[in-house]
C-alpha cells in the first residue's frame, strides 16, 4: 500500500554531538498506512531518530520532509500523535483527571475561543473508550498504575484524530495481557482507522505479522521490507554490523 | 468587624488586595506547575532594581519596575530555553544580581530611600485611587491573557514536547506567560511587596495541590485560599496594627500548614 507522496521523507539524516556520532547517513521514507517497527540497541539513536522527524532535535545534516514540506512550513501538526519514551513518568502531585490529559489532546485545534465542543468531546470520549479507561476518567494521573498511565498517554494522542501514531515504547512495564490488547488495538487502529502507526519497541516477534517493515537502528539504519522472513533481515543486519539479538531473540520465542 | 470599611483607604486596600490575589493566584498556578516557582521572587527583585532606577533617574517607579521585570522575564526565559540551564539555577542568579544591583543603585544615589523601603515590604494602606485603577486595568489584561490560552499554558506545564508536536507555539507562550507575570509581580510590589508577592504566587497553588483534584478545580481552591488570606490578613492588620502584607503571608501559610495537615491524615 504505498501512495507517491511519503508521509515521511528523511535524506542523509545524520546527528553529531560533541564529536559522537548518534546516527549517520539516514535516508527512509514512511508511507501513508504503513505499519512500522523500530528496533534497534539501547543507545542506538531511535528515539533521536523520532525526536528528528518531528522537529524536537535539529539534524546535524540532512533533511527530513513531512508531508512533502519542510518541517518549519508543515502547520498541521494535529495530524500527529505522539507519545514519548518517558510520557508516562508523571509527577504525582500534578492536578490532573485522566479526562484532563485525553482533552489535551484537542488544544490544538478549533482556535481559542472554540469551548470544548461536540466533536472534541466525541473524540475524548472514543479515545477513552478505545484504551480502556473511560472508568478513569476522573482518577488523577498520579495515582494510576503505569499501565494505565500509559493507556492514558495513548488516548491523549488518538483524541487529536490522528493520521500518524508515533510511539516510543509505551508499553513497558505493561501486565502481558495488556499488551496484547495493545497490540491488537495498533492493528486494528492501522487496518480499519488506516492510521500509520510507527512504533519503536523491543517486543518485535508478537508484531512481526502486523507490520509492513522494520527499521533497524543502530547509528546506521537497516531497513528491512518483509518482516515476515525476519532471518533474512538479521542476517541483512549481521551484514551492516547491527547487533540483531533482539530479533533473535523473539525469532525462538514464537 | 465592618466599621473598617468606612475609612475610605481601607476599601482601597481590599479593592487592591482582592484583585492582586486574584492575579497572583492563577498566574501562580501556571508558574507552579512549570516548577518555576521562584520567579516571582526574582520578578519581584528585578522590579525592585526598576524602581530603585526610577526613584534615581526621576522615571515614575511603577513603569520602570514593569520595563526591569519584563526584560528580566525575558532574559530567564532565554537562557531557559537557548541553553538549557536548569531554571531554578536561572532564577537565583537574576534573583541576586537584580537586587545586587538596586542596593549599588540605591547607595549611590544617597541613603537608603524610604520610598523604596515601601516597595520592600509593600504599604497596601497608602495604596491611592490610581493605583487600584492601574491595578485593574492593567490586571484584567494580564488575566485575560493567561484565560485566553489557559489550556495550551497548561498542556505545555504538563509536556512541553508534547504540546510542541502538537503545534502549540511553545515558544511564543513561554515567553507570553513570563512576560505577564512580570507585569503582574511590578503592579503588586508597591501593595504587598516585593518580599511577599512570591509567596502569594506560589503558597494558594500548593496548598491547593495537596488537594489533588483536577486542574480546574485546583485553580478554584488556589484562588479561593489567596482571597481568604488576603481578606483575612487585610482585617487582622487593621484591627491589631500589624503590617499587612506579612500578615496576609502568615495567613496563606496558616491555610498551607492545614491543607497539608488535611490532605495527609491516615
Ligand atoms: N541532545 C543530545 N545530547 C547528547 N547526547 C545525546 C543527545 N540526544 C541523544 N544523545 C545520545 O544519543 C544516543 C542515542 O540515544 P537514543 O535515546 O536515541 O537511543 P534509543 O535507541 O532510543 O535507546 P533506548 O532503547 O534506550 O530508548 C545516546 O547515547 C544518547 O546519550
Ligand atoms: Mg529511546
Amino acid at each position: 500500500m504505498k501512495f507517491n507522496l511519503p508521509i515521511f521523507d528523511i535524506k542523509n539524516l545524520s546527528f553529531i554531538v560533541k564529536g559522537q556520532r548518534i546516527l549517520s547517513n539516514i535516508s527512509l521514507e514512511i508511507f501513508r498506512s504503513e505499519y512500522i517497527a523500530i528496533i534497534g540497541p539501547n543507545g542506538g539513536g531511535k528515539t533521536t531518530l523520532v525526536r528528528m522527524l518531528l522537529g524536537l532535535e535539529k539534524p546535524t545534516s540532512g533533511e527530513v520532509k513531512i508531508y512533502g514540506k519542510k518541517l518549519s512550513d508543515f502547520k498541521e501538526w494535529h495530524k500527529i500523535g505522539y507519545v514519548p519514551q518517558r510520557a508516562s513518568h508523571v509527577d504525582s502531585s500534578f492536578p490532573a483527571t485522566v479526562l484532563d490529559i485525553v482533552k489535551m489532546g484537542r488544544t490544538s485545534q478549533g482556535g481559542i475561543f472554540s469551548s470544548f465542543n461536540e466533536t472534541d468531546k466525541k473524540l475524548v470520549y472514543d479515545a477513552m473508550a478505545k484504551m480502556d479507561i473511560l472508568d478513569l476518567q476522573d482518577k488523577m494521573i498520579g495515582t494510576l498504575s503505569g499501565g494505565q498511565r500509559q493507556r492514558a498517554m495513548i488516548a491523549r494522542a488518538l483524541a487529536s484524530n490522528p493520521e500518524i501514531l508515533i510511539l516510543d515504547e509505551p508499553n513497558t512495564g505493561v501486565d502481558v495481557a495488556s499488551q496484547k490488547n495493545f497490540y491488537a488495538l495498533l492493528r486494528k487502529l492501522n487496518q480499519e482507522d488506516k492510521i500509520t502507526i510507527v512504533f519503536i519497541t523491543h517486543d518485535i516477534g508478537v508484531i512481526a505479522d502486523d507490520i509492513a517493515r522494520l527499521f533497524t537502528i543502530n547509528e546506521k539504519a537497516v531497513i528491512c521490507n518483509d518482516p515476515k522472513h525476519l532471518l533474512s533481515c538479521q542476517e541483512m543486519s549481521e551484514l551492516y554490523g547491527i547487533d540483531a539479538h533482539l530479533l533473535h531473540n523473539h525469532k525462538h520465542e514464537h | 468587624m465592618f466599621e473598617m470599611f468606612e475609612y475610605d483607604f481601607m476599601q482601597r486596600a481590599f479593592l487592591a488586595g482582592i484583585i492582586i490575589a486574584i492575579l497572583a493566584s492563577i498566574s501562580g498556578t501556571f508558574v507552579v506547575l512549570k516548577r518555576y516557582s521562584l520567579i516571582g521572587e526574582t520578578l519581584a527583585h528585578s522590579s525592585l532594581l526598576g524602581v530603585a532606577v526610577g526613584l534615581i533617574a526621576g522615571y515614575n517607579p511603577l513603569w520602570a519596575a514593569v520595563v526591569f521585570a519584563v526584560i528580566s522575564a525575558w532574559i530567564i526565559e532565554y537562557l531557559r530555553s537557548a541553553f538549557s540551564l536548569y531554571s531554578d539555577a536561572v532564577l537565583s542568579i537574576l534573583l541576586s544580581g537584580s537586587l545586587a544591583a538596586a542596593v549599588i543603585i540605591v547607595s549611590l544615589g544617597g541613603a537608603f530611600n524610604n520610598s523604596l523601603f515601601s516597595y520592600l515590604f509593600g504599604s497596601i494602606l497608602s495604596v491611592t485611587y490610581e493605583d487600584v485603577v492601574t491595578i485593574a486595568i492593567f490586571g484584567t489584561l494580564a488575566l485575560g491573557t493567561l484565560l485566553f490560552f489557559s489550556k495550551e499554558l497548561y498542556f505545555i506545564a504538563y509536556d512541553e514536547e508534547v504540546a510542541k508536536v502538537s503545534g502549540i507555539k511553545v515558544k511564543f507562550l513561554n515567553f507570553l506567560l513570563v512576560s505577564v507575570v512580570a507585569i503582574i509581580i511590578a503592579l503588586s510590589i508597591r501593595v504587598v511587596g516585593s518580599l511577599l508577592i512570591g509567596a502569594l504566587m506560589v503558597i494558594p497553588t500548593v496548598s491547593a495541590l495537596q488537594f489533588r483534584v483536577g486542574f480546574l478545580k485546583s485553580v478554584v481552591i488556589s484562588l479561593s485560599i489567596a482571597l481568604f488570606s488576603v481578606i483575612l490578613g487585610m482585617t487582622l492588620s487593621f484591627h491589631f496594627s500589624l503590617p499587612s502584607g506579612a500578615t496576609i503571608v502568615l495567613c496563606v501559610l496558616g491555610i498551607f500548614i492545614l491543607s497539608l495537615i488535611i490532605n495527609n491524615r491516615k
